[in-house]
């Protein structure tokens, strides 16, 4: 089953989403997560993943720490910074402004 | 999202970009481990789950690369990387990288230095406050006193005060004195004593309102007020500049509190300027400014103060905001009607109600400040600033021939570049770069070149005596003027052959190694410039020859006086306390005269007012019979006896002054032979007699004698009318004492200051020179331009000369295998050889007859420069026209010869 691609413009408000639910995760566990709490539709390109996070790098709104991870191999994990904090917000804000004008033109062409 | 942050950690990640490299790649291997693994488990083989995950995962590089360029700092990448490869492609051919940046450094140097003076001289504003609203009244050009009615350039004491109260545009006026007063005082020390010797001091009069119109404020103590100005002779204070604070008082702190005298004046010093602060006349800088009310105590005692019509002021003023510069000069212009008309004693006849009609007072900006060296040397440094202009465009042909040779070379590794996906336009990027870099060490080395050639330039300007104080040293303007033709240096030579290097046909030059269109052989570009440069130096080596022979001319004139072997000194007598007429200054210019001619090695000796070039008195004669006429301007020189043998001006007639002539028989004066001729009746002066001044002036002279014509200030001046009267007849002001002398100068003129200390210890010796140096130093811009633009010519010559050499080792080197079939086919060594030479001949003739015109329009702009010589003249043109043909051939010759060695079976080989 070919899974659809990520809307453009909502990728950052995954990642930090992702982020604020489970705290600390390296890229892989990024790409998974996403997948699976979206239930297998969204299917995130790791050719926009790696570029995604470190423009969040670039902005401050991640931090990058080298870890362990389970199968003790050596990955660097993500976590929240304060502007990573308020960017999800501000994020979530866009993203709702953007749906609910989406929802009032479809509602109102039928 | 901080800005700040964002931007440290851009610039943070420069310096770790290896570092993260590594990890991206380490995590993107992790990721596709674990895919791997996943992959695995859902039960695929180990080489189809690799793969798999590998399909799955996409192109590592390229994320790896998109990952990397968030960061942004592509462009500073791209250019470091250019940059490093370019100095290391410069280190490869060090002979070519050697001659582009000693090309480079000298066309650079050049404009940078010549630019640094004419900054200094023209462009640089006062350092004062808001400079570009004051206004001067008048050209400016003025030096010295006149009772000229309606004179707009220079104006009297009273003038200047009735202009200050009554004007409505300035919001402050100020005046100061035309002339420096050189004289020599004493420095007294904390105690009161004074210094055992006088030191000589610059002394500028100004007005209490100068620097608060300026708006200069002392570093200590206080600036002048208008109330220091506003009564004679009773404000003994003086400012003083830092240079002199640090020099002659060695930065004493306790600055406020000395005094010095001048004359029989005790003066306190009140404050001391800015360092930055100069004056206000560009190439003079007063040691020490004292208030006009002051001007009779200060030698050498000017009296004007309160004379309506004794003109020796320069007035300046700041405007007020808000008017305009056509306000000011109509309401300037009508006070100055009004003022002059409301003196009391002012003459308002019809001759001088005329003037005053006609009289109109510009306004000229004083935001660069006055200038004498302005007048003199803005032209010849406007020219030498386009002749070094045009060296440097010579010295970018050269590297633009360089570059584009190398690029042929290169021609196999760009292809291949370009081959494997590189962007032509980032190709170019990279040449240029390649250019900037090469451009930007020549110009650091111009800048290097420039800072020692400018000690060198301002000694040329000062005509061999002390520097003239000109601050000639780097400043921001001069970097960025630099920087600025360094970065278009860099584009003119760099860019074409970017472009060409680029326009390959790939298959072909992988092939064989060359461009098909770079074979030298048949390359018009090249040619092009070097015709161009042959042309430019053609130009640039006629101007030459025309300045030389207008400066050989110039030294050869006649000057009406022997100017060889005469020592010239001042002796400043009004510092050492003597008044006008004083008898004692009488008997000691007679004491001092015969004790100076039983020197031996003195032949004569004698004082009087002037010499060549020490400033003139002139005035208004009246000749009985003759029609009366006020435009007369009779220059007098009021000389000793022996005048005439010192300077050995013949007498045409008549006797010179001798013992017959005292202070009581008949006042006796030698007229110049112009003035015998025009201002005498029939041309006869010998025996008649004259009234210097109004003709009911009691001083009537009787002509005795007919001197030759003599060069009076400048040597290109027509005949001058010049009268010579005896100081022993009571007349005043002898400065110069001059001696014709034999044998060493350097003992001679210590013998003399020695002689003359023997008889008055106080008298300070002054301005020690020989006449020939004095004459000399009359031309020096003419020096200047002549020395200059032949050194930068010669320049251009071997620029041009390295060029061609260049061009032909490069030529023969393409042509190889062609020479060796040549040869193979029965041509001689010698018609190999010429026909190299030919090659060249033909490119300096094109380039000649283009030079040529191009060198007649020029110089078009430059006759009225030239003395004796046209600006068509046919000699300067073959001289320089047969130097280029001869450094021509000189420069093909070796590689003519290489061309004649070659070796057919090599050559063959070579295909």
């Amino acid at each position: 089953m070919s899974r659809d691609e990520i809307p453009p413009g909502t990728l950052y408000l995954l990642i930090l989403k992702t982020l604020a639910v489970r705290g600390v995760l390296h890229g892989c566990e990024f790409a998974e997560s996403i997948q699976h709490h979206s239930e297998d539709i969204l299917q995130v390109e790791e050719g926009s993943l790696y570029p995604a996070l470190q423009r969040m790098l670039v902005k401050g709104w991640v931090a990058a720490e080298w870890g362990v991870t389970a199968g003790n191999r050596r990955a660097r994990y993500f976590t929240f910074t304060a502007d990573g904090r308020k960017q999800l917000a501000v994020e979530l804000n866009k993203f709702e402004r953007i749906m609910a004008a989406v929802n009032r033109v479809i509602l109102t062409s039928q | 999202m901080s800005l700040p942050g964002e931007i440290k950690r851009r610039i943070q990640m420069l310096f770790h970009r290896d570092q993260l490299n590594r990890d991206l790649e380490e995590e993107m291997r992790l990721h596709l481990d674990l895919r791997r693994q996943q992959q695995i488990d859902r039960g695929l083989t180990e080489s189809a789950a690799a793969r798999t995950a590998h399909l799955k995962f996409g192109n590592i590089t390229r994320i790896k690369e998109k990952s990397l360029m968030t960061w942004g700092s592509e462009t500073l990448e791209c250019f470091l990387q250019d940059a490093l490869y370019g100095i290391r492609a410069m280190l490869r051919s060090p002979a070519l990288t050697l001659v582009a940046l000693l090309s480079l450094a000298l066309g650079i140097g050049a404009n940078t230095a010549i630019f640094s003076l004419l900054d200094a001289v023209l462009l640089r504003s006062l350092p004062v406050k808001d400079p570009h609203q004051l206004l001067l009244m008048g050209t400016g050009d003025w030096n010295g006193t006149s009772d000229a009615f309606a004179l707009t350039d220079a104006y009297s004491y009273p003038f200047y005060r009735q202009f200050q109260q009554k004007n409505a545009v300035f919001s402050s006026t100020a005046a100061i004195f035309s002339m420096l007063n050189q004289a020599h005082g004493f420095v007294l020390d904390p105690t009161g004593r004074a210094s055992i010797e006088a030191e000589p001091m610059n002394i500028q009069l100004v007005s209490g309102t100068y620097f608060e119109t300026l708006g200069v404020e002392a570093q200590h103590g206080r600036v002048f007020t208008d109330a220091d100005d506003n009564s004679e002779g009773d404000h003994p204070v003086a400012v003083i500049s830092n240079a002199w604070w640090k020099r002659n008082l060695a930065s004493d702190p306790s600055v406020l509190s000395r005094r010095l005298k001048l004359g029989d004046t005790v003066f306190t010093i009140v404050g001391v300027v800015p360092p930055e602060f100069f004056g206000t006349k560009v190439g003079e800088a007063p040691d020490i400014w004292i208030p006009l009310s002051m001007m009779k105590s200060v030698p050498p005692h000017w009296a004007g103060y309160k004379d309506n019509f004794s003109e020796s002021l320069l007035l300046f003023g700041r405007l007020k905001s808000g008017v305009s510069s056509q306000q000011a000069t109509a309401n300037v212009n009508l006070l100055f009607q009004q003022i002059l008309r409301s003196f009391p004693n002012a003459k308002l006849n019809q001759e001088n109600l005329e003037k005053l009609a006609k009289a109109h007072v510009p306004l000229t900006s004083m935001a660069t400040g006055l200038s004498d060296l302005r007048g003199q040397f803005s032209e010849p440094l406007q020219i030498l600033m386009a002749v070094v202009a045009l060296v440097l465009l010579i010295a970018c042909a050269n590297i633009a021939n360089l570059l584009l040779a190398r690029s042929t070379a290169r021609a196999r590794e760009l292809a291949v570049r370009q081959a494997l996906g590189a962007q032509r336009g980032r190709i170019i990027r990279q040449l240029l770069t390649e250019s900037l870099i090469l451009a930007l060490t020549g110009g650091a080395l111009g800048i290097v070149l420039a800072s020692a050639a400018n000690r060198l330039l301002l000694h040329m300007v000062s005509g061999g005596l002390d520097n003239i104080p000109l601050d000639v040293s780097l400043n921001i303007r001069l970097l960025l003027f630099t920087f600025v033709v360094t970065i278009a240096t860099a584009l003119i030579f760099g860019t074409i052959p970017a472009f060409r290097a680029t326009r390959l046909q790939l298959t072909d030059t992988l092939k064989s190694g060359r461009s098909p269109q770079g074979v030298g052989a048949r390359n018009p570009l090249a040619r092009i410039l070097v015709i161009s440069q042959v042309a430019l130096s053609l130009v640039l080596m006629v101007g030459a020859g025309l300045f030389l022979r207008s400066l050989i001319n110039l030294t050869n004139i006649d000057t009406g006086f022997n100017k060889e072997n005469v020592l010239r000194l001042r002796i400043d007598f009004s510092s050492a306390g003597f008044k006008n007429d004083d008898p004692r200054q009488t008997a000691l210019y007679n004491t001092i005269t015969e004790r100076v001619s039983a020197l031996p090695g003195v032949k004569a000796s004698s004082f009087s007012s002037f010499t060549f070039r020490e400033g003139s008195w002139n005035g208004y004669i009246n000749v009985p019979g003759m029609p009366v006429n006020h435009d007369i301007d009779v220059k007098h020189n009021i000389i000793g006896a022996g005048y005439f043998a010192t300077m050995q001006i013949p007498l045409i007639a008549g006797r010179g002054f001798d013992s017959t002539d005292t202070a009581t028989s008949q006042r006796v004066a030698i007229v110049s032979e112009h003035m015998a001729r025009t201002l005498f009746p029939n041309g006869q002066a010998l025996g008649r007699s004259y009234h210097i001044g109004d003709p009911k002036s009691p001083y009537e002279q009787q002509v005795i004698g007919i001197a030759r014509d003599v060069k009076f200030d400048d040597l290109t001046e027509n005949p001058e009318d010049i009268d010579y009267l005896p100081f022993f007849q009571g007349n005043c002001c002898l400065n110069s004492f001059e001696l014709r002398y034999t044998g060493n100068t350097g003992s001679i003129s210590t013998a003399v200051q020695q002689t003359i200390h023997s008889i008055d210890r106080t008298l300070p010796i002054s301005g020690i020179t020989t006449l020939d140096d004095e004459v000399a130093r009359s031309i020096t811009n003419q020096r200047l331009v002549a020395q200059l633009s032949t050194f930068f010519g010669l320049l251009a010559v071997f620029l041009y000369s390295i060029g061609i050499y260049g061009l032909m080792s490069y030529v023969v080197s393409r042509r190889t295998n062609e020479i060796g079939i040549r040869m193979a086919l029965g041509a001689a060594r010698s018609n190999v050889r010429s026909l190299i030479l030919r090659e060249i001949a033909l490119l300096v003739a094109i380039g000649i007859a283009i030079g040529i015109p191009a060198a007649l329009t020029a110089d078009r702009y430059v006759t009225h420069m030239l003395f004796g010589v046209k600006s068509t003249d046919p000699a300067a043109l073959l001289a320089a026209v047969a130097l280029l043909l001869t450094v021509a051939v000189c420069a093909g010759y070796f590689p003519a010869r290489r061309a004649a060695r070659v070796d057919p079976m090599e050559a063959l080989r070579y295909e």
